[in-house]
């Protein structure tokens, strides 16, 4: 029976530790902490705008594509091919952009902070930084998290754009069904400002529990490279899991109770 | 787990401490709580043993009593005259797990000497440094940095306190993102207003000063082990610390290059001043460097003194690892 109850027990206690370091990490950026490295901070910023963004929005492009392919197909098969936009606003904007999103965050930015992190561990300059008198939480953890924070809003609409305009071709210039004025016409009638805003609130929570999660194993990582390549497993499964638990709840939470779809009056 | 823990590394052992555990793990009586001070327990000897509670499936040292083990240490400390202990260590114990890596340390590394804690491999040095810094906490004593206590100080006085200190470690820790100019410049930046011009001519000096001063571009990845050193140590002298340590500066260079680099310790010593404690299990750098020497085993004291003294030490311990024998208390196990 114990046994049994021991992994339980024992992701408990890893979440338990995991929620410990997150509440630290933010208490260092809300306590503005952070701050006294901002230099850091944007220096961090401008590593995840020059590497990441180009990839988000490339993988959000083909995402785009697919939406608004399968919009065309789908309206196609039930006579109504005009109304092609609805599947592409709703896919693109609520779903799969955040999705895309979160998936790439975790493959390239999460695993990368975990790689970086977990070999400045076993290489000691996480003790180098502390023994130089510098809270290496903060200078490390804090810094990436402020950083994500000043940059993936504008890369999340940078991406956004990038799925939109993906769905245009497809539905548009590819298949080109319906005109362009009336593909416009119901892809811009079926959302508005707020929807923009909830699936950029769903891309963020999963930006944060990414780049902490990462901090996380990085920071804690031991047991020499094999350690660092089994914690950064870790953490891609374990923001994989958490990317679509925030999505399902965000959906559920924004559009479940209102899903603002103009259809019936 | 609280902020302090996580800050300072916490209880959890390192990959040198895994190794240092995994030595000490076949010299040491395994058991299933074991407190770190005191006797450790009996345990079986054989898978024969079965009588016991436990089953061993494979053959363990016979445990020996506190006086077997520590039979050759006599903590004997010759005294430096007129010097403070910049470090003390009192009474430390330290377990990882079931391994008890320090088990009663007691050590005081004077002021303005360049000390040397030496130790067969896996005896606790490393441990020991950390100790120092704050960066493990014992689990029983206290160490004292110019008479304050490391374990009770609050974080801010910790960070403060590290500031005291600079470290080389084994394989000089520069930033792999950084230059070698940055690496060096980097405390100087973080803890002090100094403008750019004025970080420029410290950073070069001290950097010419390890004979890197043509290196300034280069990437920790483009450097030699020795060169790996060498800027670590820049880097350590940057801020002109009370304390500099350094966590077995010979370990991967070949002899000439460790003759070296003991020789520019002992000249920066010479120029700086400061407490500065080395790591080491290599005899040869003990001869050259030391002027006070601490030799440590089972995570106690065996001895510890001026150099000429321990050179001199009949403590038939002492003497073998001195000397480098094969013959005497100092085995394989």
């Amino acid at each position: 029976m114990n046994g049994l109850l021991a992994a339980p027990r024992a992701w408990i206690e890893t979440f338990g530790e995991i929620a410990g370091f997150c509440g630290q990490v933010l208490g260092q950026v809300f306590g503005g902490r952070v701050f006294r490295f901002f230099g850091e901070a944007l220096r961090q910023a401008g590593i995840l705008i020059l590497s990441s963004t180009l990839v988000i929005c490339g993988l959000v492009f083909i995402i785009g594509l697919q939406c608004g392919i399968e919009g065309a197909y789908f309206t196609r098969g039930t006579g109504t091919p005009t109304y092609a936009g609805v599947f592409a606003a709703w896919c693109d904007l609520r779903e799969l952009v955040p999705y895309a999103f979160g998936y790439m965050m975790a493959a390239k930015v999460g695993t990368g902070i975990v790689a970086e992190l977990g070999s400045m561990r076993i290489s000691d300059e996480i003790d180098a930084l502390e023994v130089m008198g510098i809270n290496s939480m903060t200078f490390l953890c804090a810094t990436r998290l402020l950083a994500s924070w000043m940059v993936l809003p504008f890369v999340y609409i940078a991406s956004v754009r990038s799925g939109f305009f993906a769905s245009y071709l497809a539905v548009v210039v590819q298949i080109h069904e319906v005109s362009a004025g009336g593909y416009s016409l119901i892809f811009w009638m079926f959302q508005n400002p707020p929807d923009l805003l909830f699936s950029a609130i769903k891309a963020m929570a999963m930006a944060t529990v990414i780049v902490l999660v990462g901090c996380y194993y990085g920071y804690n990582a031991r047991g020499g490279p094999v350690g660092v390549g089994t914690a950064t497993a870790k953490s891609m499964v374990l923001n994989i899991v958490a990317v679509h638990l925030i999505g399902m709840l965000g959906t559920q939470i924004f559009w479940g109770a209102n899903p603002r779809a103009p259809i019936g009056g | 787990m609280s902020e302090s823990d996580f800050e300072k590394g916490a209880d959890a052992p390192r990959d040198d401490d895994v190794e240092l555990l995994a030595q000490d793990a076949d010299t040491e009586a395994p058991e299933l709580e074991a407190p770190p001070a005191g006797p450790p327990a009996t345990v079986p000897s054989t898978s024969t043993d079965v009588a016991s509670s436990r089953i061993s499936v494979v053959s363990e040292p016979v445990a020996r009593t506190d006086d077997e083990e520590f039979q050759w240490h006599t903590g004997t400390k010759h005294s430096v005259e007129g010097v403070e202990d910049a470090i003390e260590f009192l009474d430390v114990h330290k377990a990882f797990g079931r391994n008890r890596v320090l088990r009663g340390l007691n050590l005081g590394i004077p002021e303005n000497r360049i000390s040397m804690i030496l130790g067969p491999s896996g005896t606790g040095k490393s441990v020991c440094i950390k100790h120092m810094v704050g960066l493990l906490y014992p689990d029983q004593g206290d160490i004292l940095v110019h008479g304050e206590s490391v374990p009770n100080m609050v974080d801010d006085e910790l960070f403060d306190m590290r500031r005291k200190f600079g470290v080389l470690f084994q394989d000089g820790a520069l930033f792999g993102s950084m230059n070698l100019y940055d690496n060096v410049a980097f405390p100087l930046r973080q803890h002090t207003d100094r403008g750019e011009e004025e970080i420029a001519e410290i950073v070069n000096a001290r950097l010419r000063e390890v004979g890197l001063g043509e290196a300034n571009e280069m990437m920790p990845n483009e450097l030699s082990g020795g060169m790996r050193k060498r800027a670590g140590f820049a880097r350590a002298l940057v801020l002109d610390p009370d304390i500099v340590l350094f966590d077995e500066p010979d370990s991967g260079l070949d002899p000439v290059r460790t003759a070296l680099l003991c020789e520019l310790i002992k000249e920066i010593h010479e120029e700086n001043g400061g407490a500065y404690v080395v790591i080491t299990h290599d005899i040869a750098s003990a001869r050259r460097v030391a002027e006070f020497i601490a030799v440590l085993w089972r995570g106690r004291i065996v001895e510890s003194g001026p150099a000429a003294d321990l050179f001199a030490s009949e403590n038939p311990f002492v003497r073998q690892f001195l000397s480098g024998e094969s013959q005497g208390p100092l085995g394989m196990e």
